[in-house]
């Protein structure tokens, strides 16, 4: 009987000596920042990596920065601090209201940004939609250097990502939007959301959606984009209710998963309504604007 | 890492819960290990200046940190701090196996927020449940805790 190897953990403090560390360990080891998802695993049922390779002490990945056009994060940026920087956004609302409302406040001091985007089976992540509908882009770090890609192309392909990948930021427009995010549990304490719907839109002075990005978490395993029901919301003015009945008749885009936590067809059921909170909390915020 | 103020060296691998290393290799006991998922807060502990369940910290990202326990409220003579003082005054204690991670979790938010409507007191216990379901009166003891510390800074003050 061979007895498994304990899991090591190495702690880098450069993103170039991380990269190099997993490029050369390839699918044995794997990133860790504020490690809440990767500690459950055994209680998953999925074995630990062989290595761990800590992004905790690389300063550049901790930061937050504000050029005035960009905002950027870092990958190991907890939800608590970045709830706690948002305040000053009030357009970035959508990311806030996510980062401050999520699991509950032991783990939103620990988990980052760049493992709720990477948690590959977490699809109750709060981030993530908040962040599609702020379209945001992933910088990722690599042997062959660092590329930019939009976050919906990174959530589809981050299976398949070379070894040595690392999630080192991720960039938001700092755009003249409102933005909103809401999310339903079953109770009020802690738990995952059965659906979450995150907006934002650009308002013409009489209140008309020039623009708008809707976006939907836990719905399906992975967050996603609603352009239908963005294109609908398109050029009138904002309206819940109306929201509320035109997410009625386009749901059926979705193909809603199942888990312990919720049946889909319960998921979907209940999503028009999330749509209907996130407009109307989108319609006060328009108005604190004006 | 520095437990309590003493530097102490252990020898759990690095992905082995906080938890289990403060209670099976340190012997504090206080820390309460539960869900083991970061759910129901037993484990409430402060990494560096943040309240965090140590189930869900690897022991090997706590190298070189302080660590702070239940045991480390009370003064070294046993005198108990404010909170744990109205806990008992307030008879807010029932089975123990939340309370130490209540207690945590209630002295991070007086060290942020030190006057706190009763909302950011059920906002701050989201993540501690209590089987015994004896919230109200924790709630009750952590408010008044922080009206007798509010009221001993305007003392001082006049």
């Amino acid at each position: 009987m061979t007895v498994p190897t304990a899991p090591s953990l190495y702690q880098p403090t450069s993103l170039d000596d991380a990269v190099e560390r997993l490029a050369v360990a390839g699918p044995d080891a794997a990133p860790i920042a504020g490690a809440t998802w990767i500690m459950r695993s055994p209680s998953r049922g999925e074995p630990f990596h062989r290595e761990y390779v800590s992004l905790a002490r690389i300063e550049e990945l901790r930061r937050i920065d504000d050029d005035g056009a960009t905002l950027t994060i870092g990958a190991a940026v907890t939800h608590a601090r970045l709830a706690q920087a948002l305040a000053g956004h009030p357009a970035l609302e959508a990311l806030r209201q996510a980062a401050a409302t999520s699991a509950n406040p032991s783990v939103r001091r620990q988990a980052t940004v760049g493992g709720n985007l990477c948690a590959r089976d977490f699809a109750a992540a709060d981030l993530a939609p908040a962040l599609l509908s702020l379209s945001a882009r992933v910088v990722l770090a690599g042997p062959a250097g660092i590329t930019t890609t939009p976050l919906s192309g990174f959530l589809a392909g981050r299976d398949n990502l070379p070894p040595g990948t690392v999630l080192a930021h991720v960039s938001v427009p700092l755009a003249p939007v409102v933005s909103a995010h809401a999310r339903l549990t079953l109770r009020r304490a802690g738990d995952y959301p059965v659906a979450i719907v995150s907006v934002a839109a650009t308002l013409d002075d009489a209140g008309v959606v020039e623009s708008a990005t809707v976006a939907v978490g836990s719905v399906e395993p992975v967050a996603r984009l609603w352009p239908e029901l963005a294109a609908a919301m398109t050029g009138r003015p904002l309206d819940a209710d109306e929201a509320v009945r035109t997410a009625r008749e386009l749901a059926g885009a979705f193909t809603p998963r199942t888990s312990v936590e919720a049946d889909g067809w319960y998921r979907l059921q209940v999503l028009p309504t999330v749509v209907g909170r996130a407009v109307r909390a989108l319609e006060s915020h328009g108005r604190d604007r004006t | 890492m520095f437990v309590n103020g003493e530097p102490r060296r252990v020898h759990a691998d690095p992905m082995t819960p906080l938890s289990g290393v403060l209670r099976e290799e340190l012997h504090l006991r206080g820390t309460k290990a539960a869900c083991g998922e970061g759910f129901c807060g037993s484990c409430t502990v402060f990494v560096d200046d943040d309240a965090v369940a140590s189930c869900l910290v690897p022991v090997g990202l706590a190298e070189g940190r302080s660590v702070r326990t239940v045991e480390s409220l009370a003064d070294p003579a046993g005198a108990l701090s404010p909170l744990q003082q109205a806990m008992k005054d307030n008879d807010a204690v029932q089975c123990g196996m939340c309370f130490p991670g209540m207690l945590m979790s209630l002295t991070a938010l007086l060290e942020t927020n030190p006057s706190p409507e009763r909302r950011d007191v059920h906002e701050a216990l989201v993540g501690n449940i209590c089987r015994c379901t004896g919230y109200e009166r924790i709630v009750d003891a952590a408010l008044t805790a922080a009206r007798a510390a509010g009221a001993a800074v305007e003392e001082d003050a006049s």
